[in-house]
């Protein structure tokens, strides 16, 4: 058996009250593809910190190819040909892609100028040499994101790279730019002998291109596989640490009359520009229509003109037969609609008040809450939130504590347990696991499938496709502004819906 | 469910005082005064007779509603810098009325007049409130600006159309009647019952505040306005009135002043009184409990500062401490992050020197 080329030994952390690694050793083999994988706050991204230099660990050590690392500084680890390619790119949007690639080890003419053209003809020996093309002398601000993750990639190996670590690379992904970069990791695994750790928490792709696979849990690493002897099931029970149900959701009755209409809508984004063009759908009760859309292509325009945050240019709303353009979010909610926003703490609550009170919200002038017309009953909200908090398992230092120290997937659950608590007609739903736990999305799932059985008439946008298929009965695709295509779950995979979030293939009648 | 203030606060309070009298008598011995008469002096000043204590109360009223009005400005999240324009409003429209109603019964004169005081004083503060809901214009500008604009109209009004025929004063209006003149509670100090209907309000501002409905969807507002306006509420009519309460409010202190201590306007029925009011309830945190303890505590301050002036201290002593009060409360937020990010650190260090394996355990058990 060969060496391995990074030893964890007996790494632990302490951060203030928190242990995010618990004594972890683990090595990592030339020319695999080690998978690490585990829940938000498990330490994944500490342990991968630690390895980069960013941070120093309270006890243990790090090798690099059979050195200690003595000083915990990423210049120092960078030298040692290891490199990280960051959830969040840390590219200059102004420069170019060869400029963004070279910074750092930049060539000179003269030793004081920059040499542009050296650059660019480094840079394309590198894409020679590896197999990946981008347009060197494009500012980075106009490629696509794909593309961007491309010149991070870059960017290491002109580094002198040999070791990557890619943390949750797949997040901003479609699934063609996904596959795509699972082709590079492969061709570079393959051919340069490189040494590839993935940070994830999706289990197909986890299954899709790892050798090993490395599961932690609250700072423990407690598991290490071959990824052809586990399988998604067992992972997921891993890092939760119980059984995780991944079964179909039961889906009983059929969808009924139309609840929500939406008519040539138009809205402009705060830019100015259109950024939902002339848009119809039609949602009935009892089902859940998904967005399929990359980030950006008027999905949250739509649902911030349905709900009323934003203003309608033209075309027309209407709940339950009712015409709602225009009017304010509380006419709006009124009509029968709720709604959970994609940004949580923005929009969602108020991190400055307790949970008690952001539960209470939209009921406070209920009589059961409001004394005489005015006086808060505070017991009874009180009785009521205790009951709430209870009902959504949700978990934190109880319903006084402030909103804004919980966990995000304990704020979610505030979240939708006020807004399901509306018992709307319509509901509106907005990255409803964005930063949660496998536990809670399962949980989250549930609810969600519970409200479309009951008959609610539900509208789900996610940036996570496997949440809209798992989801919807119906998906349409954004592109742009414009619906691309209408689809039943059922019919369609998710390479082929791919085509249609991206513009390269649409429907005719562009109508939902 | 009010969040009450916390013991942390209270001892960064009174640290910070400790502190602004340490730094004061510092002061005091580098200018080649005794610390410890100069303060004897000013708790003498404060509370050596009736009549000040009197003033004290009289002064801490004015401060208290003062302050409760930012309160409520900041309860939805405006920043009502322009109370002491509004009081001026209130004053002068509240003495025009006395002596233009003049022979009228008493019952009659102070009702109209309180309602000219809410009146005025809330539909001057109104423009600001429109202007940053509808406009988006910042509400500070507006309201300082608008501060400037109230004071010369007064003036110009003192002087011009309703100056008194006493030519001894420059600016003034004619003396109210005696017989609406509110009854002093102490003999020679200018404390009135007035402070009988500010504590009504006072309670009131409170109530609605901490208890009610209203006060909890105006909080929810300030703290988080696209929250509050995307669950349903109709956060550009809370902010409106809020703001029209709030100079109202203000406008009830000119009023307060008028018929209570100073019997006609002048431009001194206010020397910045609203400021010094905004700056207790600013290091109050806009706690209404707190704005109210507080009013007391600065009153005490300033109403004894004359006292020093009798021991040969100038009275701008007061200012100092006052001020070096506001500097510690304003870094007593600063003060105590840093400390406890120390000790943490510390007790984090303590916790992972050599007992490796024990400190471990202790750290898995919290996390």
């Amino acid at each position: 058996m060969r060496e391995p080329v990074i030893n964890f030994k007996h790494i632990s952390m302490q951060f203030p009250g928190v242990l995010a690694n618990d004594d972890i050793s683990l090595d990592i083999m030339p020319g695999e593809v080690f998978a690490l994988i585990g829940e938000n706050g498990a330490g994944k991204s500490t342990l991968m910190n630690i390895l980069y230099g960013i941070q120093t660990p309270t006890s243990g050590e790090v090798w690099i190819k059979g050195r200690r690392v003595e000083e915990f500084d990423p210049r120092n680890v960078i030298e040692q040909g290891v490199g990280m390619v960051h959830q969040h790119f840390m590219l200059v949007p102004s420069f170019t892609v060869a400029q963004n690639i070279v910074m750092s080890k930049e060539p000179r003419k003269h030793r004081i100028f920059f040499d542009n053209a050296a650059a660019e003809a480094a840079v394309r020996k590198l894409e020679e040499d590896y197999g990946l093309t981008v347009p060197e002398s494009v500012p980075v601000e106009d490629i696509s994101v794909g593309m961007q993750q491309r010149v991070e990639i870059l960017k290491a190996l002109y580094r002198g790279a040999e070791i990557l670590i890619l943390d949750e690379p797949t997040a901003v992904l479609t699934p063609q730019e996904t596959e795509e970069l699972f082709g590079v990791i492969r061709g570079i695994v393959r051919e340069k002998h490189m040494t590839v750790i993935i940070i994830t928490h999706k289990l197909d792709e986890v299954m899709a291109i790892s050798d090993r696979v490395g599961v932690m849990r609250k700072g423990k690493l407690v598991g290490i596989h071959e990824t052809r002897d586990v399988n998604q099931q067992m992972l997921a029970s891993l890092m939760v640490g119980r059984p995780v149900l991944f079964d179909e959701l039961e889906r009983t009755g059929e969808p009924g009359e139309p609840a929500l209409t939406v008519e040539q809508l138009r809205v402009l984004d705060h830019r100015g520009l259109v950024a939902v063009r002339d848009l119809s759908l039609e949602l009935r009760a009892g089902e859940i229509l998904g967005i399929a859309a990359i980030e950006g292509n008027g999905q949250s325009e739509l649902i911030e003109a349905i709900t009323g945050l934003m203003p309608v240019q033209s075309g027309r709303i209407t709940i339950l037969g009712k015409d709602v353009t225009g009017q304010d979010p509380g006419e709006i909610r009124e009509a029968g609609l709720a709604h959970v926003p994609e940004d949580r703490l923005a929009t969602g609550l108020s991190g400055a008040a307790t949970v008690a009170e952001n539960l209470l919200v939209g009921k406070q002038r209920e009589a059961r809450f409001n004394r005489w017309g005015f006086h808060q009953n505070q017991a009874a909200v009180r009785a009521y939130a205790e009951e709430v908090y209870g009902r959504y398992d949700i978990r934190g230092a109880g319903v006084e504590a402030l909103a804004g120290d919980m966990s995000g997937g304990n704020m979610q659950k505030v979240v939708i347990a006020r807004e399901f608590s509306f018992d709307s007609p319509v509901l509106i739903i907005s990255q409803p696991t964005r930063g949660v736990d496998v536990g809670a999305i399962e949980f989250i799932h549930s609810r969600i499938m519970e409200k479309r059985n009951q008959g609610a008439a539900i509208l789900l946008s996610s940036a996570d496709l496997d949440e809209v298929f798992r989801l919807s009965d119906r998906i349409i695709t954004l592109y742009e502004g414009r619906i691309t295509g209408c689809f039943r779950a059922s019919e369609i995979t998710k390479e082929e819906i791919g085509l249609y979030m991206t513009g390269s293939r649409q429907q005719g009648g562009k109508e939902a | 469910m009010s969040k009450k203030i916390n013991t942390k606060y209270l001892i960064s309070l009174m640290v910070s005082i400790f502190l602004a009298f340490a730094v004061g008598a510092v002061i005091l011995l580098c200018t080649g005064h005794s610390p410890l008469t100069a303060y004897g002096a000013m708790a003498e000043g404060a509370f050596s007779s009736l009549r000040h204590v009197g003033d004290v109360l009289e002064y801490a009223m004015v401060l208290a509603i003062c302050g409760l009005a930012c309160d409520l400005g900041s309860r939805v999240g405006i920043f009502n810098v322009g109370g002491e324009g509004q009081l001026l409003i209130g004053a002068i429209v509240a003495a025009q009325i006395g002596v233009s109603l003049d022979g009228t019964t008493a019952w009659l004169v102070i009702p109209l007049a309180a309602l000219g005081a809410i009146v005025s004083a809330g539909l001057y503060a109104m423009i600001p409130g429109v202007l940053k809901v509808k406009l988006k214009v910042n509400e500070v500008i507006t309201t300082i600006m608008l501060n400037t604009v109230a004071a010369s109209l007064c003036q110009f009004m003192a002087k011009g159309p309703w100056k008194s025929a006493n030519k001894t004063m420059v600016s003034a209006t004619e003396n109210l009647n005696v017989r609406y003149w509110f009854d002093g509670l102490i003999p020679g100090s200018n404390l009135s019952t007035a402070i009988f209907a500010a504590a009504i309000i006072a309670f009131l501002v409170w109530y609605i505040m901490q208890k009610t409905t209203q006060g909890f969807e105006m909080k929810l507002t300030g703290q988080n306005p696209r929250f509050a306006r995307f669950s349903g509420m109709r956060i550009d009519r809370k902010i409106i009135v809020c703001m029209v309460i709030s100079g109202a409010m203000c406008g009830m202190v000119g009023m307060f002043r008028v018929y209570g201590s100073e019997h006609l306007f002048k431009p001194s029925v206010s020397n910045d009184y609203y400021f010094e009011g905004l700056m207790v309830a600013m290091i109050a945190r806009y706690q209404p409990l707190a704005t109210i303890l507080l009013s007391i505590f600065f009153a005490v301050l300033k109403v004894g500062a004359e006292g020093l002036q009798q021991v040969g201290v100038p009275n701008q002593i007061y200012l100092i401490i006052q001020t070096v009060v506001i500097f510690f409360m304003a870094a007593q937020s600063g003060f105590l992050e840093c400390l406890s990010v120390r000790l943490q650190k510390r007790k984090a260090a303590g916790a992972n020197a050599p007992g490796g394996p024990e400190a471990e355990e202790k750290g898995g058990a919290e996390a």
